[in-house]
C-alpha cells in the first residue's frame, strides 16, 4: 500500500478497514478463474451478429438465404424471427413537447439502421469457421439516408431527423436566483466553451457470454454483465414470463459502466430459444470499439461571474450532448451532468439549460462519471481562470466557495454529510512539496489541481433497493448469498468482510456467492458507485439480524442479559460465559432459531423530478476529492509527460484500503486517458478507430505512480460511514491535466483530448518559445 | 476459399504434452483455449496489442492471438497457470501480486504475470520502477493503473522468483 | 476467432516456397513472424486462400559478420538482432531502432524480412537499411538477385519483390571508423508505430562533420534520405550540427487519427535534428 490514510473518527474494527488480500484474486492470479468466456458446453453453438456498414440508411433487402445454406450454420435471424423486437426506455421527467419519449431500439433492425454497426442478422453455427463464412454471406442492400453527425446542427431546424419526433432527445433546466443581476455586479466574467470526446470502456474482456436451457426450460445466460436483473427484460423479448430467464454474472474482467445495458444477453436468448442448443457468443473487439455505447460527447458553455474576493457569484451554463444513436441511458446522464454542473462549490444565482440530441453516432450510455465527470472539465477549468484574472491562489479560491454541511446544490439538495474538500486541497499540496525543475531547456514544467464532486448512490426516487442472505453452517462458517455482480472492484470480498466484522467469523471460513437472479437475493446494479451502500448496507442488516437471532438465543439458554454477549472468532462471549458456536448454533436449532437471515436495504427516497430540476434530494450523497499533477510539456513535439499525480478523496471509511487505493489509481488512470490519448473517432457516422491500434489507452510507461491519500470523515451512508469510491476519481484528471499544461505554457486546452497537436496549439497562444520548426 | 483437411500439432503446455490434430488457421490462442481446454490465456483484441493472450514459447513471451499453433509445433508453453509451484499454490511473483492488490477484475492478470516473470528473469539485475514500467507498456490493464501491478513486480525482486 | 480458414503450408527452403507462391499467385501469403500479417487476417482486413510457414527454414535466421558487412538472415527475429554483439559493433542504429519496436512480445517473433517486405512508410527497419545503405537479397529459389534498400522500399506497404520472390538475408555495410549514429522517434506511446523517425550517421572529423547520411520515416510513401540536408550540414562543427538543418524538402506526410500531416512535418524536423544531433556527439566521442 503507498496511500496515507487520515482518520477523522478511528472505530475498533477487526477486519473492515484492514488491506486484507482479496480471496477472488487467488483464482485470477493463478489463471483458473473462468469468465464468460471461458465456459463450453457439448454440442455448443457459435453465434454471431452482422452488423451494418453504414450509419444511416434504410435496409431495402435482407436476403440470408446463401447464408443459411452454409455447411454447419443452424441458423441465421433477423428482427422478425424475434419475438418482441422492440426495446423500449423510459425517459424520465421530460415535458410532453419534447416526447415523454419511449424511445424504441430494435434487437435486430428490419427497415432501418441508424449507426455503424447496428445488428441486423445473428447466425448461429456449430464452428466460429461456418460463422465467419456466413457472416459474408448475408446480403443487406442499404439505401443510405442523410448521416447526421453533430449534435448541436442535429438541434437546429432542418436538420434531417433520427427518429420520429425530432432530435431533442431530452432536455432539462435549473433556474436559480437572478443570474443577470448577478452578473452586472460581479467584479469579473469569464466565459469559455469546453469540449469533451466519444470514449470507449476499453475494458479488456470484450463481450461475451454462453447460454442454455435447463431441465425446467429456464434459460440461462451466464454473461459478462453488471447487471443480472436484465434477465426481465430478456423474458420480455422472448414472451416469456421473468420467472422463466436466469442470469449468472460470472466474475468480470471489466465493466465501467459498458455492461450496464444488455449486450451479448438479447441475441444469446434468441439463438438459444430458437435452437433450443447451449450457445455462446464473443463479441470481437472490434466489434465492442464498432458498436458498444460510449460515454457522451458535451459541449459545455460556461459563464461565471465573481467577486473581488473570488467568491463565485452566479453561473449560466449551456450543455449539448450527443445521445447517439438510440436513447439508452442519455437522459439520465444528461439530468447528472445537469446536476453537477456547477462542482463541490455554493453558487447563488444559476441557469443551466442542458439538452441531448439524437445523431448517426455511436449509441452513448453508461460509463464511470455517468455525464458528472465530464462537467469537471467546465467547472474547474472556470475557476481557476476566476482565481488567476484575479490574481488569487487557485486553492484559496476553491476553499472561499466549496460546499460545508447545510448548503445546497443549484437544483435545491442539501448537503447532509461533512465535506472535507479543503483537507484535500491541503492534503495533496503538502504531499506534493516543491514542483520539479525542467529537464531540459525545451521542455517546461506545469502544476495544477482540480476538486470535484460525484454522487455515490442511484437517483432517489428509483427506490433503489437491496439485499442479502448470510446462513451459519453447522461448523460455524459462514454462506453469503447476495446478487451483486463483482466486476472487479472487491464488491463481492467487501461483503466478507463486512460479514467477518460484525459475525466475528474468520474471512477463510467465509463463502461468498454473488450474481445469480435466480439463486441470490437480488441487489441492484454494479453501477452508480452504489454496491458498497446498497448492498454492503444489506449485508449489514443481515448480519446484525443474524447475530442478534443467535445472541437472543444463547441469551435465553443461559439466563444471560443479552446485552452481555458478543461474538467472537469461535464463540459466544459473556462476563462468566463461553460457548463454543458449533454448540451454539445447535442450541438454536434447538429452540427454532434460525441461523440465517435476509437483510434489505432500501436507498433513500425522493419524488421524480420534472424538466425544470428540482428537489431536496436527486442523490443519497456525493464523494469529495482534489487532485494535483506534475507535468512536463515538450515544446517541440508537444508530448506530456506526467511526472507526478496525487489523489486524494474523503471515502467516508476504507472498508480494505488496499481496494479503495485500487479503485483511485483505476480511476484516475481512465481519466488521464481520456485526458490525453483516447478517442473515439467518428466522421460522419463512421467509426474510424475500431482498432486498439487505432483507440489508445494508457499503458504502464504512460502515467506514474498514482499516489492515494484517503481521508475518512466517517460520514458517508454506507456501512461503518463509507462512501462510494468507484466513479469519484474519474473526473479531476481530465481538468487537472489540461490545468497543469496551462500552467506550463500559458494558455489552456478546452477541448480533449489533449492531443500534441492541442499542446502546440496552447504552447503558440501561450507565447512561450518559439517552436524548433518556425522560421524565425 | 480453401479449407485445411487438419493439422496435428504437439505442445507442451505447463510440462504436459498435448497433441491435436486441428485447422491449420487457428491461432495459438484458440488451439489452447478451444482444443486443449486450456483457458487462462484470454482473447482481448486479436491485434496482439492487450497482451491478454500472452503465453510464453519456449520461454520467450508471444502473442498467442497472432502467431499460429502449427508455428510453434512440439514447442514448450507456458501459461499463468503454469507459473504456480507443483501441487498448485502460488509462485512468489504470484504471491506478490496477491499481496499487493494487483488484479482487479483480472483478465489482464494471466498476460501481465507471463510477462513479469520473462522480464525480470531476462533482467540480471534489479529492475527501477521506471525499467518495469517500460517493460510492461505491451500489456494493457484498465482496472488497476498499474501502480500495484508495479509495486507488485518491484517487490517481487526481492522474493528469488528467477528458476 | 472468426477467421475464414486458409491452408497451411510449412516450407522446407525458400526455394519451396517460392514454388508454392509460383504455383497460386496472388492468393498465397508467405508467412514468418506474423506480427503484422495475422492481425490483418484477424481483422478480416486480408483473407488469404493459404499462408505458407517459412519460420522452419533452417538457418534462415544467421547473423555473420562478413567482409565489411554484417549478413542477416531474414528470419532473424527482432530479438536476436537487437541481442547481437556482431550487430552492436558492427551498426549500432539497428539495436537503437528496434528498441522502438512494439513489445517483447512482437520482437520475439517479428522478423527483419517480414518486417522488410511488409514495407511499412512508418516502420522502423527499412528506415535504418535506407540510411545504412544496405542491399537485401532475393531469391525465387532458382536464382538470386540483390536490390538497394532504396530501390526496394517503393510505396505504401509495396516493395521491389516479384510475386515468387523471398528476402532470403540483408547485408548490412558495417559502420567505420569516425562515424556515430542517432536515431530519433516520436509517437503517441511507448511501442506504437511511429509518427515520425529519423535515422542519422555522421562521420566527423576534427570536430567539423565530413558527410552525414539522414533519413526519415513516416513522410511519406517510403523512408526518404534528406539529400539536401546532408549536403548542407557538410562542413558544420559537429557541436552545432543542428544550426545548420534549413527546411526539409521532399516530405508528403499523410494524416491519421493519430497525427495530422502537419504535425508529421513539424515533428519530421525535430527528430531530424535530434538524430543528427545524437550521430555528430557520438562521432565526436570515437575521433
Amino acid at each position: 500500500m503507498n496511500g496515507e490514510i487520515h482518520t477523522s473518527k478511528l472505530e475498533e474494527l477487526r477486519v473492515v478497514h484492514q488491506p486484507l488480500a482479496r480471496h477472488d484474486q487467488v483464482g485470477k492470479i493463478a489463471g483458473t478463474t473462468r469468465y464468460a468466456g471461458d465456459f463450453a458446453f457439448p454440442g455448443m453453438l457459435h453465434a454471431r451478429l452482422v452488423r451494418s456498414q453504414v450509419p444511416s440508411a434504410r435496409l431495402t433487402r435482407r436476403d440470408v438465404t446463401a447464408a443459411t445454406r452454409v455447411p454447419g450454420v443452424v441458423a441465421v435471424l433477423l428482427g422478425e424471427d424475434v419475438p418482441n423486437n422492440e426495446i423500449r426506455v423510459d425517459v424520465p421527467g421530460q415535458a410532453v413537447a419534447v416526447g415523454s419519449l419511449k424511445a424504441v431500439m430494435h434487437v435486430l433492425a428490419t427497415d432501418r439502421v441508424r449507426f455503424h454497426g447496428e445488428p441486423i442478422a445473428l447466425v448461429v453455427a456449430e464452428t466460429e469457421e461456418a460463422l465467419a463464412a456466413a457472416s459474408e454471406l448475408v446480403e443487406i442492400d442499404y439505401e443510405e439516408v442523410p448521416v447526421v453527425s453533430d449534435p448541436l446542427a442535429a438541434l437546429e431546424d432542418g436538420s434531417p431527423d433520427v427518429h420520429q419526433g425530432g432530435n431533442l432527445l431530452a432536455e432539462w433546466r435549473i433556474d436559480r436566483g437572478d443570474v443577470d443581476a448577478a452578473f452586472a455586479a460581479a467584479d469579473v466574467a469569464v466565459e469559455e466553451t469546453y469540449r469533451t470526446q466519444f470514449v470507449d470502456h476499453a475494458y479488456l474482456e470484450p463481450e461475451a457470454g454462453v447460454g442454455w436451457l435447463d431441465e425446467d426450460g429456464v434459460l440461462i445466460l451466464r454473461v459478462a454483465t453488471q447487471v443480472i436483473e436484465h434477465y426481465r427484460d430478456v423474458a420480455r423479448i422472448l414472451g416469456v414470463p421473468d420467472a422463466k430467464v436466469r442470469v449468472i454474472a460470472p466474475y468480470v474482467g471489466g465493466g465501467f459502466g459498458g455492461k450496464e445495458d444488455m449486450t451479448v444477453e438479447p441475441y444469446l436468448a434468441l439463438a438459444v430459444h430458437h435452437t433450443r442448443r447451449p450457445v455462446r457468443m464473443q463479441w470481437t473487439r472490434n466489434e465492442s470499439l464498432l458498436a458498444r455505447a460510449k460515454r457522451h460527447r458535451n459541449v459545455m458553455r460556461y459563464r461565471t461571474a465573481a467577486a473581488a474576493d473570488g467568491t463565485l457569484l452566479a453561473q449560466d451554463i449551456e450543455i449539448v450532448s450527443d445521445a447517439g444513436a438510440y436513447a439508452y441511458l442519455s437522459a439520465l446522464v444528461l439530468l447528472y451532468s445537469t446536476v453537477h454542473a456547477c462542482g463541490p462549490y455554493r453558487v447563488p444565482n444559476v441557469r443551466i439549460w442542458s439538452r441531448t440530441a439524437y445523431t448517426n453516432n455511436p449509441p452513448t450510455s453508461a460509463f464511470r462519471g455517468f455525464g458528472g465527470m465530464q462537467m469537471v472539465l467546465g467547472y474547474e477549468s472556470q475557476i481557476d481562470e476566476v482565481a488567476r484574472k484575479l490574481e488569487l491562489d487557485a486553492g484559496e479560491v476553491r476553499k472561499r466557495n466549496a460546499l460545508v454541511r447545510g448548503d445546497r446544490l443549484p437544483v435545491g439538495q442539501e448537503i447532509i454529510t461533512e465535506v472535507q474538500l479543503a483537507q484535500t486541497i491541503d492534503a495533496v499540496r503538502e504531499r506534493a512539496g516543491d514542483r520539479p525543475a525542467p529537464s531540459g531547456p525545451r521542455k517546461r514544467v506545469g502544476r495544477a489541481i482540480a476538486s470535484n464532486m460525484q454522487s455515490y448512490g442511484r437517483l432517489v426516487w428509483l427506490n433503489d433497493s437491496a439485499a442479502a442472505w448470510i446462513g451459519f453452517q453447522g461448523d460455524g462458517s459462514l454462506t453469503v448469498r447476495c446478487g451483486v455482480p463483482d466486476i472487479g472492484g472487491g464488491q463481492a470480498s467487501s461483503l466478507g468482510q463486512i460479514a467477518s466484522e460484525v459475525l466475528a467469523v474468520d474471512i477463510d471460513r467465509i463463502t461468498v456467492h454473488f450474481g445469480d437472479s435466480a439463486l441470490t437475493p437480488l441487489a441492484g446494479t454494479t453501477t452508480a458507485t452504489r454496491q458498497l451502500l446498497m448492498s454492503g448496507n444489506a449485508t449489514y442488516e443481515a448480519a446484525v439480524r443474524l447475530r442478534d437471532q443467535v445472541l437472543a438465543a444463547i441469551a435465553d439458554e443461559t439466563g444471560q442479559p443479552v446485552r452481555g454477549l458478543r461474538m467472537e472468532s469461535g464463540a459466544i462471549v459473556g462476563p462468566d460465559t463461553r460457548v463454543p458456536l458449533a454448540h451454539a448454533l445447535q442450541v438454536c436449532r434447538r429452540r427454532n432459531v434460525p441461523i440465517e437471515a435476509l437483510g434489505s436495504f432500501f436507498g433513500p427516497k425522493g419524488r421524480e423530478v420534472t424538466r425544470d430540476l428540482e428537489g431536496d434530494r436527486i442523490f443519497p450523497d456525493f464523494t469529495f476529492g482534489t487532485h494535483l499533477a506534475d507535468v512536463e510539456v515538450d515544446l517541440d513535439t508537444g508530448q506530456v509527460e506526467i511526472l507526478r499525480y496525487i489523489a486524494a478523496h474523503d471515502v467516508g471509511r476504507a472498508i480494505n484500503p488496499m481496494s479503495v487505493e485500487g479503485q483511485i489509481a483505476g480511476a484516475v488512470v481512465q481519466g488521464l486517458g481520456q485526458a490525453l490519448l483516447e478517442e473515439v473517432v467518428v466522421i460522419d457516422g463512421v467509426n474510424m478507430t475500431p482498432g486498439l491500434f487505432q483507440y489508445l489507452i494508457p499503458t504502464a510507461s504512460d502515467v506514474p505512480d498514482i499516489e492515494s491519500i484517503i481521508l475518512e470523515s466517517g460520514e458517508g451512508l454506507g456501512p461503518f460511514g463509507a462512501r462510494g469510491i468507484g466513479e469519484p476519481p474519474i473526473g479531476p484528471p481530465i481538468a487537472v491535466i489540461p490545468a497543469a499544461i496551462a500552467d506550463a505554457v500559458g494558455a489552456r486546452p478546452t477541448q480533449l483530448p489533449v492531443t500534441p497537436e492541442r499542446v502546440l496549439d496552447a504552447v503558440a497562444r501561450g507565447a512561450v518559445d518559439a517552436p524548433e520548426g518556425a522560421t524565425a | 476459399m480453401s479449407e485445411d483437411a487438419g493439422v496435428s500439432v504437439t505442445l507442451v503446455v505447463n510440462g504436459t504434452p498435448v497433441i491435436r490434430t486441428a485447422g491449420g488457421h487457428l491461432s495459438l490462442l484458440d488451439w489452447l483455449r478451444e482444443a486443449a481446454g486450456v483457458t487462462d490465456p484470454k482473447y482481448g483484441c486479436g491485434e496482439g496489442i492487450c497482451g491478454a493472450c500472452t503465453v510464453l514459447v519456449n520461454g520467450e513471451p508471444a502473442s498467442a492471438c497472432i502467431v499460429l499453433a502449427a508455428q510453434v509445433d512440439g514447442a514448450d508453453i507456458t501459461t499463468a497457470s503454469g507459473l504456480c509451484e507443483p501441487g498448485g499454490s502460488l509462485s512468489p511473483l504470484q504471491r506478490s501480486f496477491h499481496q499487493h492488490h494487483a488484479a482487479q477484475c483480472g483478465f489482464c492478470t494471466p498476460g501481465m504475470l507471463l510477462c513479469a516473470h520473462a522480464m525480470l528473469r531476462d533482467a540480471g539485475r534489479r529492475l527501477t520502477r521506471a525499467e518495469i514500467r517500460e517493460g510492461l507498456h505491451g500489456n494493457l490493464c484498465r482496472c488497476t493503473g498499474y501502480t500495484d501491478i508495479v509495486d507488485a513486480i518491484e517487490a517481487a525482486q526481492s522474493m528469488g522468483i528467477v528458476r | 476467432m472468426f477467421v475464414k480458414p486458409f491452408r497451411y503450408e510449412r516450407a522446407a527452403t525458400f526455394g519451396e516456397a517460392a514454388a508454392l507462391l509460383r504455383e497460386a499467385p496472388g492468393s498465397l501469403k508467405i508467412l514468418a513472424g506474423g506480427q503484422s500479417l495475422l492481425p490483418m487476417v484477424n481483422l478480416g482486413l486480408l483473407d488469404p486462400d493459404a499462408l505458407v510457414d517459412i519460420t522452419y527454414v533452417s538457418g534462415g535466421g544467421a547473423i555473420a559478420r562478413e567482409d565489411g558487412y554484417l549478413s542477416i538472415g531474414a528470419l532473424a527475429t527482432y530479438r536476436a538482432v537487437e541481442a547481437d554483439p556482431l550487430v552492436a559493433a558492427g551498426q549500432p542504429l539497428l539495436p537503437a531502432a528496434i528498441g522502438w519496436v512494439g513489445s517483447s512480445r512482437i520482437r520475439s517473433r517479428g522478423t527483419v524480412g517480414g518486417s522488410l517486405a511488409h514495407s511499412d512508410p512508418t516502420a522502423e527497419l527499412p528506415l535504418v537499411m535506407v540510411v545504412a545503405g544496405a542491399e537485401y537479397e532475393l531469391t525465387d529459389g532458382a536464382s538470386s538477385r540483390t536490390v538497394k534498400a532504396t530501390e526496394f522500399h517503393e510505396s505504401f506497404f509495396t516493395a521491389a519483390l516479384g510475386d515468387d520472390e523471398l528476402i532470403e538475408r540483408v547485408r548490412v555495410p558495417v559502420l567505420g571508423p569516425g562515424w556515430g549514429w542517432g536515431f530519433a522517434e516520436v509517437s503517441r506511446r511507448r511501442g506504437d508505430f511511429a509518427l515520425v523517425a529519423g535515422a542519422a550517421l555522421v562521420r566527423v572529423a576534427d570536430g567539423e562533420v565530413v558527410e552525414a547520411r539522414l533519413g526519415l520515416a513516416g513522410v511519406g510513401e517510403r523512408p526518404v534520405r534528406l539529400g539536401g540536408v546532408e549536403i548542407a550540414v557538410a562542413g558544420a562543427e559537429a557541436a552545432s550540427i543542428g544550426a545548420r538543418v534549413g527546411e526539409l524538402e521532399g516530405l508528403n506526410p499523410v494524416g491519421d487519427v493519430n497525427a495530422t500531416a502537419e504535425h508529421r512535418r513539424r515533428l519530421a524536423r525535430v527528430v531530424a535534428v535530434r538524430a543528427l544531433t545524437d550521430a555528430a556527439a557520438r562521432a565526436g566521442r570515437v575521433t
